[in-house]
């Protein structure tokens, strides 16, 4: 295969968009090479003929230049300011269940904050027997766990509650990433500093500029949450907490402190900002919900979608996506072509793990015709993904947040696709 | 991380500014010096009597009463005369023992350098709670405090080889104690029951000079938010219309969230640097600006701050989405012939065009859908 004419051809495509023609011109391209012999096969190739860089070149190595496209990307009209902003995960370019480090979405509300591990402290106060703090170094000798989870932002999807908004995965669903942490059990920290019978929050205290702060329930801290430091086998990522966050599985992304610096036992949750004024789910009657902490069973087709069309034609296709619940593993996986007509369980491929991210694959012959494909997951605990309409039938369009809806995208005949709503 | 010394500041007055300073002490160093005392003392968590006296705690305690330990009759009679271990004594004492008490068991030289002086006794300090003038303290010691008691080290890392997830139980003394100057210098959350206020006032007319110059630039004169940035005040009465405007008079709960965030996060960009007077003048600036408070001299203080409810505080509820009839009743979905009829679009993404993509690449027709 020649990686240079597949991708540029590839991209020659996206370029033209929905303009149908490319995916023909493609087409002719790679027939008429076949014919004369393919020059990627007759031709003697650079690569093929002169050394490449030596080790030195790259000691620490990042993609190849013909992925320089997969990145994550912002929507500069969602927030005021880009330093408390968002980016989203380029979804439909992933395959597996672990996000690459380096394209995990990105959320702060006061910028990338760079600590110098060895100034970095985490503090316990509260209602506990000792205040405590610790030093990195003194978080490295604790027993650890590795653990594979997804974190989804609560305002995942949030621009579709008024309807179709943006074309792309990456943009309705991008504000999630799954990876391995290693770190240590929050009980284990806690015990350390033994939290008083009274002690039934936890306030979680971020050290940027923001200074990050949620109240969770201490049920949820004793349970499974973890103070990690690193992810995918290596250090945080800066614009991930480095050197400490916390993980709350299968809650809210906001509640997963980064920078994380102090602990705080007490016997009331604080009212902070993030979880009043924000992260608060108003509902048509005027009503607001609040600590609605966990996110729900959810899936999406990552490919093909918007900025992944059908390049090759008719024939067979492989229809790709995931699936994620807060309440624990996917039990089922159900795609449609005919937009909720008929449904067929798709396939779980990979690691099927506790509040992880999922992937489905449905294989199918395509003739051609115009699509409408949705996907619809079903948890361990029997939870079923609602409609879009099922959602806002029962909140209203302004709840911002817990958008757990079936996403619709309708494919043309060219192969090119939208994000629809349809009837 | 150990290859430069470490300062920490102790006993002192001095919080130091530099190497060298007359209360500067450095920890690192000290835990060395320590190396000299260690084949009979024990200081840190778990600290046992050896051939001497474990030495937690050591500032403002009085010579020769350790429980269990069975000192010279020249120490407890140098403790019932009044000898209570200070900076100054223990200097006398560490330097020549048996100049200061006379008779002591301890078969010790004596240290004869003033730095090592200066940093064995801020090293026992740190281990001290009575040491007032402890402000900071390097973690790192506490750990390694453990090592002249070969016991605790060692049960340290047989417990520290449990399987993971042990957590239950499980306790290896890491960390250190936090003072009340470093807890306080973090804790700054405020609940609404008033938890956390810290003293101070301010008056409505005196926020809205604080606020003209440091908040007005990006959230408006009025709160009524300058291009994107958020919008303060105004808005009651439309959380169920159709683009309701969410502000600290409309929707949020507490008044406590506004200092507590003011406070922590604002102005953007120059976060913390807000005194306590100011943020009590700014929150009832902005209690103004929603109409909460009328009165330009209306001061707010930690005293009436509680007095103060917001207007939407009881439209708040827990989470109930269980109860919702797509949840609720967690029925097998169908699978075929679900919806009667053809999928019919009636809404199109593109429509909106709002989808940021490729803007850096100049050959782009505008409009595409990628
Ligand atoms: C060879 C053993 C030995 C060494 C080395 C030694 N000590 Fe001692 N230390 C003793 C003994 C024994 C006593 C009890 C003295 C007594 O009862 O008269 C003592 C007593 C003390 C006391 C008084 C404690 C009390 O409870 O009143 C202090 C303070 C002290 N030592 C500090 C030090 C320091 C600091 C060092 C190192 C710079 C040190 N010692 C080195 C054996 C030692
Ligand atoms: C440089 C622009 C800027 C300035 C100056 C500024 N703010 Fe802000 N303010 C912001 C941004 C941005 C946010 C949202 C931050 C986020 O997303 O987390 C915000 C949020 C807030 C909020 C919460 C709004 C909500 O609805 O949740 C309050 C209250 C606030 N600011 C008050 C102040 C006060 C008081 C000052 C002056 C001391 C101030 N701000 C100065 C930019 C600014």
């Amino acid at each position: 295969m020649n990686d240079r004419t597949t991708t540029a051809s590839r991209r020659a495509f996206l370029r033209n968009g929905l303009m149908g023609g490319a995916a023909f011109a493609a087409a002719a391209t790679t027939g008429s090479a076949r014919a004369a012999g393919d020059p990627a096969i007759t031709e003697v190739q650079d690569w093929n003929r002169y050394p490449g860089d030596g080790v030195d070149a790259r000691p620490y190595g990042s993609p190849s230049s013909f992925e320089a496209h997969v990145v994550r990307k912002n929507v500069p009209w969602l927030t005021s300011d880009a330093v408390s902003s968002v980016n989203f995960t380029p979804l439909h370019e992933l395959d597996g269940i672990i996000t690459p480090s380096g394209l995990c979405f990105e959320r702060h509300h006061g910028g990338i904050a760079e600590i110098d591990p060895a100034m970095h402290r985490l503090m316990i106060n509260g209602m506990v027997d000792k205040p405590l703090v610790f030093s990195m170094a003194d978080l490295k000798r604790f027993p650890r766990e590795n653990r594979v989870y997804f974190l989804e932002c609560a305002a995942n999807s949030g621009m579709e509650w008024r309807g179709a908004q943006l074309n792309g995965c990456q943009y309705t669903h991008g504000m999630i990433h799954c990876v391995m942490y290693t770190g240590v059990p929050l009980k284990t920290i806690l015990a350390e500093a033994g939290v008083k019978p009274e002690g039934k929050w936890l306030l979680a205290e971020g050290a940027d500029a923001s200074a990050m702060t949620r109240s969770i329930p201490m049920d949820k801290a004793l349970d499974d949450c973890l103070v990690a430091f690193a992810m995918n086998g290596e250090a945080l990522r800066p614009e991930q907490g480095y050197p400490l966050r916390l993980v709350v599985p299968g809650w809210e992304g906001n509640m997963w402190v980064k920078w994380l610096r102090r602990l705080e036992v007490g016997d009331q949750p604080w009212q902070q900002r993030e979880e009043t004024s924000k992260y608060t789910d108003l509902l048509a009657s005027g009503k607001a919900r609040r600590f609605t902490f966990l996110m729900d069973v959810k899936s999406v087709i990552t490919n093909p979608s918007p900025q992944a069309p059908i390049s090759h034609g008719k024939g067979p296709l492989v229809v790709s996506g995931l699936a994620w619940s807060g309440n624990g593993r996917i039990k089922r996986v159900d795609v449609t072509t005919d937009g909720g007509r008929n449904w067929h369980a798709a396939r779980i491929d990979g690691p099927s793990l506790p509040k992880a991210l999922h992937r489905f694959y449905y294989e199918f012959d395509w003739d051609g015709s115009e699509l409408f494909l949705q996907s619809r997951a079903i948890d361990e605990q029997g939870f079923v993904q609602p409609t879009k309409d099922e959602l806002r039938s029962a909140r209203g369009s302004n709840s911002i947040y817990h958008n757990n809806g079936i996403q619709t995208w309708f494919v043309n005949k060219d192969g090119g696709i939208e994000n629809v709503e349809i009837s | 991380m150990s290859r430069f010394p470490k300062l920490v500041f102790l006993l002192g007055l001095s919080v130091a500014a530099g190497a060298g300073s007359a209360g500067a002490v450095d920890l690192a160093a000290g835990k060395k010096v320590f190396g000299k005392c260690a084949s009979c003392h024990a200081v840190g968590e778990d600290a046992k009597n050896k051939v001497g006296p474990e030495l937690n705690d050591l500032i403002g305690r009085t010579a020769g009463t350790v429980e269990g330990y069975k000192y010279s009759k020249a120490m407890i009679d140098a403790g019932a005369g009044g000898l209570v271990w200070d900076e100054a004594n223990l200097r006398a004492y560490l330097t020549k023992p048996r100049d200061l008490v006379k008779g002591t068991k301890m078969a010790f030289a004596g240290l004869k350098k003033e730095d090592e002086l200066s940093n064995i006794i801020g090293y026992l300090a740190s281990f001290s709670k009575k040491a007032a003038a402890v402000e900071k303290e390097e973690p790192d010691t506490k750990a390694a405090a453990a090592e002249p008691a070969p016991a605790a080290a060692d049960k340290a890392s047989s417990q520290a080889a449990s399987p993971p997830g042990a957590g239950d139980g499980l306790h290896l003394k890491l960390g250190r104690l936090a003072t009340e100057e470093e807890v306080a210098a973090w804790d700054i959350d405020i609940r609404p029951d008033g938890l956390g206020l810290p003293k101070g006032k301010g008056t409505v007319s005196h926020g809205m000079e604080i606020y003209d110059q440091n908040c007005a630039s990006c959230h408006g004169d009025f709160g009524e938010g300058v291009g994107r940035w958020p919008v303060l005040a105004g808005g009651q009465g439309t959380l169920r219309a159709d683009r309701p405007e969410k502000t600290i008079g409309s929707y949020w709960p507490y008044l406590s969230t506004v200092y507590d965030y003011v406070r922590r996060a604002m102005p953007f960009g120059n976060a913390r640097s807000l005194s306590d007077d100011d943020v009590y003048a700014l929150t009832a600036y902005l209690l103004y600006l929603n109409d909460v408070v009328t009165d330009e001299e209306f001061e707010l203080s930690d005293r009436n701050f509680t007095d103060i409810r917001l207007p939407n505080e009881a439209n708040f509820i827990e989470d109930d989405r269980t109860d919702e009839p797509f949840y609720a009743g967690k029925s097998e979905p169908c699978m075929t012939n679900c919806i009667p009829g053809k999928a019919t679009i009636k809404m199109h993404a593109a429509i909106l065009d709002v989808t940021p993509e490729n803007a850096d690449e100049d050959d782009q027709p505008a409009g595409g859908i990628d």
